[in-house]
């Protein structure tokens, strides 16, 4: 900025820069005045004015002694009871708090869509409705064990019904008002006065080194009111001493204000949203680590995505094939975006986006928005996002983000790519662009039993040794499953994620998930000790521990066991159950120099797009997991149990439910069909051969008459030019596209390739034919391929008879060959059927299994490629047979060579009929 | 054409065509592979045996240069033309000077060993000659010249004091082992600068004897000699560096091989107007050996504990740094240099060799720099730098006494000397040109752009990181022109 001080813009500029100018006017009285008094200091914000922190009187601090409150502090400038009724991430489902049984694809204890009352198997508590008997979780135990994840606000300072939680009154029984005493189980009162409230965070997601570990500490230890304050407390403004919080004075200016270097405020940056959202990692000098399968973040643990410019070869990690990957683990974070430039706010004017299609059709730009001054006042903390696998988290906001085509050009980017749009139109960019995750993820959690330090039995993908236990194994990675996903305009496309399957006991009607502290009373005794009754029945090898692989419920005695454990502590209708869930992966996008571009890595036998992916080593108590879909993703695969006991998920593309049915090129084929096919092809090379070798014999028993020849211009030059031609083109027609139907048999050609020139030689065959069918048209030459009704069958029998007994005799053919009669019936008959039938239908079925991308819509009404493509291989097997038979009858002229030699040359010696003579 | 019998031919290619043309037209191709960069590559011609030529036997170095001479005739006077002979440039007129100077290590300091006059024997161990001791060496005598250092390849090669082989030097079979120069025989000098392995330079040690190709892609995947990039005709050898020669002539430059445009992503070409292609191909100098980044010649004397690279007697104390971040300037190839004489503000930084080119310079590039930072001797009353005599009778290396080193080398480089001496700082860049890596482990966009990364770019004269405001374009400098 100081820069523009000294050289003004010129007008132009101006006009293009008036909305920052605005902004700029707005806080430049207060920047001079504070450079003039003291240069700048580079750590403080460069926009941002120096500002007095106030407590929840609005008092400031450094009077009070009181925590800050962030909604008093920011909302002197900002309209902050606006930013937290308008974010997601102060509400997290309190908002749309159904209760039980009312939330869209939830589970049928879960109350909201949202953190704040949607149940998940990762974290396992559960919040407990209002009249629940066994209460889990109350608000305020909500916040101590799930909070961290919650940036304040919403749930954190009203209750389900809206009013502020320190106006609640103490009911005893009501989760809203009490907290369960981890020793006896039992309910008791929570003051929410003496604990006060957390409210929406600003310092979490706009400073750039926020405290976390102090501010989950604070949360966990239930005070609440000091949970902002401590997110302070590696900056030295806020100090923490041994019962109290002492706001440190030589941190503030004589004024009462923040000093400029004290603290900044900023953009979030993706380090911010990393602390609840993933690992995240800025640094391209250090190398990234991570210890264990386990970290806090969660998009890291579901998914295995990590954020960060760095080169996965210079991690820190034990990845296979590591010195080879030479790319970044996140392509946008390499090209440094950062999380806010896609998952903006939605009225951020910098990102403004038209409405395609909304405006007038006279207008191509409206100038009219918020100025960025309104912006900075009610800036909305909506953040733009896609569609998530559980697609229920604040499902209002989906697809407000901007889609890899908003900002990249496929058109030209792919034109290497054969069939790009029916490509883009099955596939998203991130099917071919998140070729493998590198990370490992989580696979499953088995809930059923306990560890001995009270965590569930868990398994990662992507492991080698397949435990969680990193310290020496090799992180191998795993393929993303493929999973048909609805996006926002309605269309289906296929898409990369993990599944995560897991097991656990619910009990009760209405059911719920049995809470942490009687699975741990069942499991384990008071020393954290497993009782002799579960060790007898458990411990396998008799060592007296339980390793995890005796850790598993696969029989009924112990499924037994444990139900009348959890029955004794006074649950009922004890039962296992188990889920698999869909994550979805979008970050870790690679380059498309890394991204899959081997066609056979789908168009195969082994085909990605329907490679199973691994479950669970076991089935917990035999009971088979349900798939749970949702609005977007569904699980329309099936699961497979394999010999050793291990469940399979396996991707089903062929389907049509959704409309989702592929047929894969070189993957599918119909085996009916290529059986049939060939057998009719193998059947007619063997009548050849048996014909041939009988005329053979025949022939040299007998003496060779020469037939009385005159030479006749039989083939003008156009008539051997299309024959020929067509000729070349059918035969490449039908070796590419052996090739594309098999693909795995013919390794050493060009999958790509081979389908560009299929296309290629289909194009000259349309025009060859069409040009041969003008020319036959308007020549007349047409009616020698029409059969005469009159006597047809006669001739037709005549010429079969001489097929059949004349030729071995060496009698002179039946009919005469001329230039106006160049074929005998049976030639005509089969000529009618190959030009009117056969190749109309294969170039009919050819053109809309390549129109599939052009009109998806027509061929899609006419069955699409799963009956277009089997049709066409059904057609291209009778058209192989023809060839051989057609090719073999050319052998029978007066010599073996003499019709190619005429097709060839265009005289031919026709034999002399007396009768024609 | 009845009786035509080849007209299948003319049929049959004609058909053919009629498949192959739009088949070759329209199914895509591979990009085309960029221009092959070993075009430019010289080749390499193999070794005359020369063991049955040279006889011998030889007393001294000279009589091995006579017989060279015998064949070569013309070597000896392309030599005397030669830096390596002469340890001086041509005049040059440095801006702000009314007359040209000629620089080269012969008369001017640096701020490592500082200097060469007074200290003859010692520094011309590397010299490309024989017997250079005193001021009054003959320059015109080829029969001087050291033809060995750079040709022998038996590696058993030592050169001792005023750069005459050493007396259990075998002088024939080194003689007879002659061939194109290797990057041992370089190295044995360049690799050494500034007095032991990697001292100097930064980007050239004796890991460059057998690098990897982390280390080094050409040398190390494609097993590059230094003469291959330094090509060299007539004992005329290509290449520089500022801290001896700065004017831009005779440079090796990347774009001697490569196309300047030859990354895939235009947005990285965009960049070769503002930024050296070793900016983003050599992330970090010293990669193997450390390098020396400071020196305190003010601590000479002590009796402190020794070592190599932390503290010497003679020296004073140091600060070595391996996988240092380089540090970036706008470079146009030519440079500014402190000549011995000129005044210093001793409170500052004095920059021996300041890079030229900014900002507003269109043939300036951000390069990549080791920056060598020195405490070195300077008179207090004059204001200007001195060359102690270090070596030999009454330098500082033997009597530890400044003064009288001082008034030695003031007398042998003919600059004043008031008797008052301290220590002020001062800097040199070093351009970094080798260890040059492989696209995949180059610097990407987040290592110079956004939050973490290593540019200064106000520091560099840009309003802010051009990746949001903008390139040194003529739009970008018209909204901040007056």
């Amino acid at each position: 900025m100081p820069a523009m001080k000294t050289h003004p813009f010129k007008p132009l500029i101006v006009l293009i820069g008036a909305a920052l100018l605005v902004v700029f006017l707005l806080f430049a009285g207060r920047r001079v005045a504070a450079q003039e008094e003291a240069p700048p200091e580079p750590a403080g914000s460069p926009m941002h004015p120096t500002f007095p922190l106030l407590d929840e009187e609005g008092v400031n601090v450094l009077q009070s002694g009181g925590p800050v409150s962030t909604m008093r502090t920011c909302g002197d400038c900002h309209d902050t009871a606006f930013i937290e009724e308008h974010s997601f991430h102060a509400d997290v489902g309190l908002g749309d708090f159904a209760g039980e049984g009312a939330v869209p694809d939830g589970r049928p204890w879960d109350l909201s869509p949202g953190l704040f009352g949607k149940w998940n198997p990762l974290t396992y508590r559960y919040l407990s409705p209002d009249g629940d008997e066994r209460i889990d979780l109350t608000t305020a135990g909500w916040l101590q064990t799930l909070g961290a994840r919650h940036v304040g606000g919403g749930p954190a300072v009203y209750s389900r019904d809206g009013r502020p939680l320190a106006d609640l009154d103490p009911t005893p029984g009501d989760p809203e008002t009490s907290i369960v005493d981890p020793q006896t189980g039992e309910l008791a009162s929570w003051d929410w006065e003496a604990s006060g409230v957390v409210e929406m965070n600003c310092f979490l997601c706009h400073t750039p080194d926020p405290d976390n570990e102090a501010r989950v500490d604070a949360l966990q230890a239930g005070e609440f009111r000091w949970a902002n304050t401590a997110t302070l407390l590696n900056t030295g403004v806020v100090t923490r001493t041994a019962t109290t919080w002492q706001w440190n004075e030589s941190s503030f200016t004589s004024g009462g204000e923040l000093a400029t270097n004290s603290l900044s405020i900023q953009d979030p940056t993706n380090e911010n949203c990393g602390q609840c959202h993933g690992l995240v990692h800025v640094e391209a000098q250090t190398p990234l680590v991570m210890d264990a399968c386990t970290p806090e973040q969660w998009e890291t643990i579901t998914t295995g995505q990590i954020v960060s410019p760095q080169r996965i070869a210079a991690s820190g990690l034990n990845l296979t094939d590591k010195a080879g990957l030479a790319r970044s683990w996140d392509v946008h974070a390499e090209r440094v975006l950062n999380c806010t430039d896609c998952h903006v706010a939605l009225n951020n004017p910098v990102y403004y986006r038209d409405l395609d299609g909304d405006q007038p059709e006279h207008l191509t730009f409206d100038p009219r928005r918020i100025d960025l001054g309104e912006y900075l006042y009610r800036p909305l903390h909506q953040f733009a996002k896609g569609q998530s696998a559980q697609g229920t988290l604040a499902p209002e906001l989906d697809d407000t983000i901007r889609r890899c085509e908003s900002c990249h050009s496929v058109e030209a980017t792919h034109d290497w790519l054969p069939y790009k749009e029916r490509h883009t139109t099955v596939l998203s960019c991130e099917s071919c662009h998140v070729p493998k995750m590198v990370a490992p993820a989580r696979q499953m959690m088995d809930w059923t039993v306990l560890r001995a330090d009270g965590s569930p039995q868990t398994a990662c993908r992507g492991l080698e040794s397949g435990g969680e236990q990193f310290g020496t194994a090799l992180i191998s990675g795993y393929e993303p499953v493929l999973l048909p996903r609805e996006d926002g305009d309605g269309q289906t496309s296929l898409a990369p994620h993990n599944l995560i399957t897991s097991w656990y006991w619910v009990y009760g009607r209405p059911e719920r998930p049995v809470p942490l502290r009687d699975l741990q009373a069942a499991w384990l005794d008071e020393e954290g000790n497993y009782p002799p009754q579960i060790l007898s029945t458990f411990d396998a090898d008799g060592d007296g521990r339980l390793a995890d692989a005796e850790l598993v419920i696969d029989s009924q005695e112990k499924e037994a066991l444990i139900a009348s454990r959890l029955q004794a502590l006074g649950l009922e209708d004890l039962r296992i159950t188990g889920e698999v869930q869909p994550y979805r992966i979008s970050h870790n996008v690679t380059h498309g120099e890394w991204a899959t571009k081997e066609c056979r890595t789908c168009h195969g036998e082994q085909s990605r797009m329907t490679q199973p992916m691994l479950l669970a080593d076991h089935v917990p108590g035999d009971v088979m997991p349900a798939l749970i879909g949702d609005s977007a993703t569904s699980l329309s695969g099936e699961l497979h149990q394999t010999g050793t006991g291990a469940l399979y998920y396996r991707p089903q593309t062929e389907s049509d439910e959704n409309g989702t049915a592929l047929y894969l090129l070189g993957h599918n084929s119909v085996a009916l069909i290529d059986w049939l096919g060939a057998l009719l092809f193998l059947a007619t090379f063997a009548g050849v051969i048996a014909h041939g070798g009988g005329r053979y014999i025949a022939a040299r028993r007998r003496a060779s008459q020469e037939p009385d020849l005159r030479e006749v211009y039989m083939y003008s030059a156009y008539e051997r030019l299309w024959h020929w031609l067509q000729t070349i083109v059918i035969f490449g027609l039908l070796f590419t596209g052996l090739i594309i139907h098999k693909p795995d048999t013919f390794g050493i050609f060009n999958f790509r390739y081979t389908v560009e020139v299929h296309n290629v030689l289909s194009a000259i065959l349309l025009v060859n034919a069409a040009l041969a069918a003008f020319y036959h048209l308007a020549s007349g030459e047409i009616k020698q391929f029409l059969p005469q009704p009159h006597g047809f069958f006669d001739q037709a029998f005549t010429q079969a008879r001489y097929y059949l007994r004349g030729i071995f005799r060496g009698d002179p053919h039946p009919f005469q060959k001329s230039r106006r009669q160049k074929l005998n019936p049976l030639q005509q008959i089969t000529y009618f059927g190959l030009l009117n039938v056969l190749l109309p239908l294969q170039i009919i079925t050819g053109t809309l299994m390549w129109g599939t991308q052009r009109w998806p819509e027509l061929a899609q009404a006419l069955g699409g490629l799963p009956f277009l493509a089997p049709v066409h291989t059904l057609l291209a097997w009778l058209f192989a047979s023809f060839i051989v038979m057609h090719v073999y009858l050319t052998t029978t002229g007066h010599t073996a060579t003499a019709n190619i030699r005429a097709m060839v040359m265009g005289w031919d010696e026709v034999e002399l009929h007396k009768e024609a003579a | 054409m009845k009786d035509f019998k080849y007209a299948w031919i003319v049929g049959l290619t004609f058909t053919l065509l009629l498949v192959i043309v739009p088949l070759l037209t329209v199914v895509a191709d591979e990009p085309e592979p960029p221009e092959d960069p070993w075009a430019f590559v010289p080749q390499r011609v193999p070794d005359v045996d020369h063991t049955n030529l040279i006889q011998g036997p030889f007393e001294s170095g000279s009589d091995v240069t006579i017989a060279c001479l015998e064949c070569h005739e013309a070597a000896g006077q392309e030599m005397l033309q030669n830096v390596h002979w002469k340890w001086e440039g041509d005049p040059v007129l440095l801006e702000g000077r009314d007359e040209p100077v000629t620089i080269g290590k012969k008369n001017q300091i640096n701020n490592f060993c500082i200097g060469i006059q007074g200290n003859w024997t010692g520094c011309t161990r590397c010299h490309a000659g024989y017997g250079w001791e005193d001021a009054d060496f003959d320059f015109s005598n080829e029969e001087n010249v050291d033809c060995l250092v750079c040709h022998e390849q038996t590696g058993t090669y030592v050169k001792s004091n005023a750069g005459r082989p050493d007396s259990e030097v075998d002088l024939v079979a080194v003689a007879q082992s002659v061939g194109t120069p290797t990057r041992a025989n370089c190295g044995g000098c360049h690799f050494n600068g500034g007095g032991g392995n990697a001292v100097k330079h930064g980007d050239l040690d004796s890991s460059l004897y057998y690098p990897t190709e982390q280390i080094d892609v050409h040398m190390g995947r494609h097993d590059f000699q230094c003469v291959d990039c330094h090509k060299t005709e007539d004992h005329d050898i290509r290449g520089r560096s500022i801290s001896v020669s700065v004017d831009d002539e005779n440079q090796v430059r990347c774009t001697d091989c490569h196309t300047a445009t030859l990354h895939a992503d235009e947005r990285i070409n965009a960049h070769v107007d503002a930024v050296a292609c070793q900016t983003c191909h050599i992330p970090e100098g010293a990669v193997r050996d450390a390098t020396k980044m400071h020196w305190d010649w003010s601590t000479v004397g002590n009796d402190w504990p020794e070592d190599p690279h932390e503290y010497l007697k003679i020296k004073g104390s140091f600060v070595y740094e391996q996988n240092f971040m380089p540090e970036y300037a706008w470079y146009n190839g030519s440079a500014d240099r402190y000549i011995l004489g000129d005044t210093i503000d001793p409170t500052q930084s004095t920059v021996l060799n300041m890079p030229q080119g900014d900002v507003s310079d269109p043939d300036a590039r951000i390069w990549p720099f080791k920056i060598h930072r020195a405490n070195q001797i300077y008179d207090t009353v004059y204001n200007h730098f001195l060359q102690p005599k270090t070596v030999g009778e009454g330098g500082l290396w033997t009597e530890f006494d400044w003064d009288l080193a001082a008034r030695l080398g003031a007398e042998a480089a003919g600059i004043a000397y008031s008797g008052d001496y301290g220590f002020a700082p001062s800097e040199m860049y070093w351009p970094l040109s080798h260890m040059v890596v492989p696209g995949e482990y180059a610097l990407q966009c987040a290592d110079c752009h956004g939050e973490n990364g290593r540019l200064d770019w106000n520091a560099l004269g840009y309003y802010g990181d051009p990746l949001r405001w903008g390139g040194r374009t003529p739009s970008v400098s018209e909204m901040g022109a007056e």
